[in-house]
Parts: structure tokens; sequence; C-alpha cells
């Protein structure tokens, strides 16, 4: 028997190989995303947003402020607009997508503590530089407020220290957990590699059977007698095991070489990757084993494992979903492995966190090996 | 099972695909060392009962037994057989040597008398070859090679010399021929003549009924079939 297991996982390795292009999906394709990706998030930290100042005001004050937005790391003062309607059109071009409008009379109201409103405008077209631009531009206000705040108050006679405490009175101090840095590249460019992997996994699983049963070869394995079970186990095998060999790279160029940070043991990660192969292989088996050819095996494949990472919750929160389709979503394993794989690489929780994401697994890998069977025996 | 019994025997067999009865109520037997021919034209049901016997085809009612195996209720009978069929079947994405070694596997096949068959049947030189890339003859001597791993008992044969060059044709009737005199039995399905004088006991398959013949008397059956198609369409032509 195992003569037999290995003749074929053998075969089945050699095919993935010698298919030039299923080799290049499999084995090249996800690795050249993580460093295209890499290089994409290079910056790994959004700093340096192109902000325009419009100062219509014109006083020491407003020039205290414009510095106090030049010494912010985030933004960075390209331009300089003389009028509202430059500052639009800067905007518009894209020449900046931070534009700061300090008022007239801005030095005058601040002096006499009557309180002064700055308009930021912020170009929402792209969200990554906009929530960026916001939070910056709200630590640049939140600062200089306060300052001016304590400088009114000592002008009126008022203890510097206690002029402090009354504006500084609660202080949020914030202490970003598991990624301190906020470090964006760690956050997404590894789960968007795995995300191209496993969409090269689902599609070479749905060759599982059509693939076979399909092909003028069947009537060998059907003359030889072999068992259709002994016969898809060795060739999932061969998958699996290539699955897992195509990962393998992308872990360690994540964390070696890239060092993203790992907060569970690799080999831990490995055993969740391996389960969540598994269970990727089994639902290409169940569509290859309900397609009616391998192209529309291979279209159904991409269909499900194309929008599989949106609807997995690991970038847009699932909580955020509509409700159907945060039940929709569960019934993928991927959804299971990003949620996962987040809470592994970045929190390593205990056993009894991650528990539930490995039986779902297994159990879907179970529910769907058992339908590819039937459905395997009927087209028999 | 002795060497009296026979290897197959087929009892009552009918097929029925869609609403058209291919096979109607067919029987017959083939003993060891026994090299059956079954003749007939093409789409007349013959790689239907190959098939059927091979257990790689479903049957709608009647026995099959194979080497006292009944078809319907194990496939243990299949360890002990070859086949070689009619359309090309062998693994498209192996060379040629890779499909021996890969059947020989799968058979659970001793392949010390591989290099040998391989020699015999003149593929040593094209064992690296992608099978997808050999001629019409060269396919069918390493189907043929495959059918032989282990060896078999019994070798099941559709159209083996359909479309093949005569040296191919030789070294496969030979190895045939030595498979039958060493024991084995081989059931074979022609639409032509050609050989009809190798095979030990025949059939003529018509309107899904076989009917057992004597070789000589088949050949003669064709020529008069042959010359009644001439006739036939001389007369129209007149």
């Amino acid at each position: 028997m195992l003569r037999k297991i290995f003749a074929v996982a053998a075969r089945e390795f050699q095919l993935i190989w010698r298919d030039a292009a299923l080799r290049r999906i499999l084995f090249f394709v996800s690795i050249l995303s993580l460093l295209l990706f890499f290089a994409v998030y290079n910056a790994q930290v959004l700093r340096g947003i192109p902000t325009a100042v419009l100062d219509l005001d014109g006083t020491p004050q407003s020039r205290e402020m414009q510095q106090s937005i030049e010494n912010c790391e985030d933004l960075k003062v390209v331009l300089y607009p003389t009028n509202y309607k430059e500052l639009c059109g800067i905007i518009e071009k894209g020449e900046a997508v931070v534009g700061i409008v300090i008022p007239e009379n801005f030095g005058r109201d601040v002096t006499e503590g009557k309180g002064s409103k700055i308009l930021s405008v912020i170009d929402g077209s792209n969200l990554i530089y906009a929530n960026n631009a916001v939070s910056a531009v709200l630590t640049v206000a939140r600062t200089h407020s306060a300052e001016l705040g304590v400088k009114t108050l000592i002008s009126k006679g008022v203890h510097y220290s206690r002029a402090q405490y009354a504006l500084m009175g609660v202080v949020f101090r914030d202490e970003p957990w598991f990624n301190p840095t906020l470090n964006y590249a760690f956050f997404v460019v590894l789960a968007m590699a795995l995300n191209v992997w496993q969409q090269c996994c689902t599609i070479t699983a749905s060759y599982n059977i059509i693939g076979e049963m399909g092909s003028r070869s069947w009537l060998q394995i059907k003359a030889l007698g072999i068992s259709k079970f002994l016969f898809f186990f060795s060739k999932s095998l061969a998958h699996i095991a290539g699955f897992m060999l195509a990962v393998i790279p992308l872990y360690i160029t994540a964390f070696g070489i890239y060092k993203v940070p790992l907060e569970c043991s690799p080999a831990k990660l490995l055993l969740f990757t391996l389960v969540f192969a598994v269970s990727v292989h089994s639902l290409g088996t169940l569509i290859s084993a309900l397609c009616s050819d391998s192209v529309n095996a291979v279209r159904i494949g991409m269909v499900i494992a194309l929008p599989s990472f949106i609807l997995s919750g690991y970038t847009w929160p699932l909580e955020a979903m509509p409700v159907f389709v945060q039940k929709a979503a569960k019934f993928f394993p991927q959804t299971w492995f990003f949620q996962g794989f987040s809470l592994l690489v970045f929190k390593n929780p205990g056993w009894e966190v991650l528990q539930p994401y490995i039986f779902v697994l297994m159990g879907m890998s179970c529910i769907f090996y058992l339908l590819s069977s039937a459905a395997a025996a009927v087209r028999s | 099972m002795t060497q009296d019994q026979p290897v197959v025997k087929v009892k009552d067999l009918v097929q029925r695909i869609g609403k058209k009865e291919i096979l109607k109520g067919i029987s017959f037997e083939v003993v060891p060392g026994e090299f059956y021919g079954i003749f007939g034209y093409g789409g007349s049901g013959k790689t239907s009962l190959l098939h059927i016997i091979g257990g790689i085809e479903k049957f709608t009612r009647g026995t099959v037994e194979v080497l006292g195996f009944n078809v319907r209720k194990t496939e243990r009978f299949k360890r002990h057989q070859g086949i070689v069929t009619q359309q090309p079947s062998l693994f498209r994405d192996l060379r040629a040597g890779e499909n021996i070694d890969f059947i020989g596997a799968l058979k659970g096949a001793d392949m010390k008398g591989a290099a040998d068959l391989v020699e015999r049947l003149g593929l040593k030189e094209h064992l690296k070859e992608p099978t997808a890339a050999l001629d019409a003859g060269l396919y069918k001597r390493l189907s043929l090679a495959c059918a032989l791993l282990g060896p078999p008992k019994l070798l099941l044969l559709d159209e083996p010399f359909l479309g093949i060059d005569p040296e191919s044709q030789k070294l496969m009737l030979k190895e045939i021929r030595d498979f039958v005199d060493s024991g084995g039995t081989c059931i074979a399905c022609f639409s032509s003549m050609e050989v009809c004088g190798a095979v030990s006991s025949c059939g003529w398959l018509e309107d899904g009924t076989l009917t057992p013949m004597d070789p000589s008397a088949l050949r003669e059956k064709w020529e008069e079939e042959i010359r009644n198609l001439y006739e036939k369409r001389d007369g129209e032509n007149a």
C-alpha cells in the first residue's frame, strides 16, 4: 500500500512541477507577491503627508501655528497658497492631501482668549491617507490649543503648573499593543501574500477530482482496481505537501528577513497553517468533484477564493459587515484562518482561544471531503 | 480457481444505454490459455463488452465472472488483469518509462521482468519520451507493456492493432502469443480480419448478439460480407 501511496503522490508532485504555469502559480506567485507588497509598504508607517497651509492672518500667532504644523513629522508642508481658491486647486490636483486654513483675526481671537476655528480640508479619496491625515491634524490642533490655553492663563496671572493642570487635567495616553508602532506593513503585507497563496492552493485543489475523472487515463485507474479513496488520499497528500512547501518561504521571508513580529512559535503557526491547508484543499476538492470540467472548476475556485480575504474580516472587521455576510463568511475556511492567523502572529493567545478555530477548520475539512467523496461516487 | 474453470464467464449479459440495448443477453466462456477474439463492426458494442469484463463499465443485467470473482461484487480480479484500451488512456503527464513504473506500482507488480519486456517490445530507446509524443505504434506497444506488467492472468485488448505500423503489430502479436503460450488468457476485440488466424476461438458481435464461430468460418463470413457490400455498391452505381 505504501508503494501505491508513494507512486501516486510522487506522480502528482511531478505533475504540478512539470506544469510550468501551475508550478509558477503555486511556488512563485505568492513569494513574488510578498516581495512586491513589502516594497510597496516599505515606509511601514505613513509619514510626511503632503500639506498646504493657507495663512489668512499673517500674525506672529498664526506663524506660530504654522510652525507647529511644520514640526509635525506626519505632515509635510509642501505649498503655501495665498487664497482659498488656490488651496482648492492644489487639493484637486493632488499636490497636497491636507489643506489647513488659518483664518483672519486668528491672532487677535487667540490673544483675547475667544478661541478660533482652523479649517482642515482633507482629500478623502484615499482613505488610508485621509485617516492618517485626520489623526495628524488632530494631534497638532490638540497640542497647539493646549499650549495657547496655558499661555492665556499665565497671562491672566495663573501659575504655570495650575494652568497646565487646568488644561491637561485629563490626559489620554496612547499605548498600542501587539503592533506598538502601528506598522501597516506588519499588519497587512504577510496577510495579503497569504491571501495570494490560499488562492493558488484553492485553484490547484480544484483540479483534484475532475482533473483525473475527466481524463482518459481514468480508464486505467478503474481497470487497475486501486481504491479511489487511496488514490485521492495520495494525491491530496502531495497537494498539501506542496501547499506547505509554498508557504514556508513566505514565513521565512516575512519573519526572518523583514522581521515581522511573531508572537507564537514558528511550529505553532505552521501547525495552524497545515490545518488550514487541509481545509482549503478540501474546499478545492469539493469544487473539483462538483464541476463538469477542469475549466469550470478553476473558475469556481477563483470566484470563491478571490473575495474570501475581504470577507474574512482581517482588514474590515467582520462585526461591521451585514449579518448575512457575517454568516456567509463563516462558511469559508479562509475566515477562520485569517482570524486565527492574526491572533497567533500578534497575540499568541492560549490553546482555549485558538481551539475553536482549529476545530472549525478540521470540521470543515471532514464535511468537504465527505461531500467530495459522495459527489465523486455519483460521478463514477 | 482450478485449471478447468473458465477465466471469464459471461451469462445473459444485457447492457442498455439510454433506450438502446447494446448487448442483448450475451453468454460465453473463455478458458485458461485461450486467445479469444471478439469481432464485429465499429459500434457493435465490442468496447462495452470488454470494459464490462474489465470492470470499467457497469452493466444492466446478467452475470460476469472473472477468475471466479463476480465483477459486480468485487474488484479483486483487477490485480490479475491488464488492459489495452482503444482510446489512448496512459498517463499523458508522464514519460513512457514513468508510465511503466507508475502502472507497475499501482498494480503492485514485480518489476523484475519489466526491463526484458521493454526490450522485447522495442521501447528501450523511447522510455524518456513524453507519452503524448509517441506515434500510434509505439503508444500501443507501451500500452501492451503496461498491461503485461505483473504479469496478469487475463489480458484485455481493445483494437490493439488499429492504425499501427506493421513492425509494431508484429512485435505485439509475438508478445501476445508468448503470453498465451505461457498459460495466460487473452480477450481481444477487432473490427478487421488481419489477425483472425492468430486467435484460438472467436465470436461475431452484431445487433447485440455474440455468435461463436470458428476463426476460418469467421473469415469466410467476413469475406462474404465484403463481397455483398461491393455487389450492393456496384448495383447502386449501375
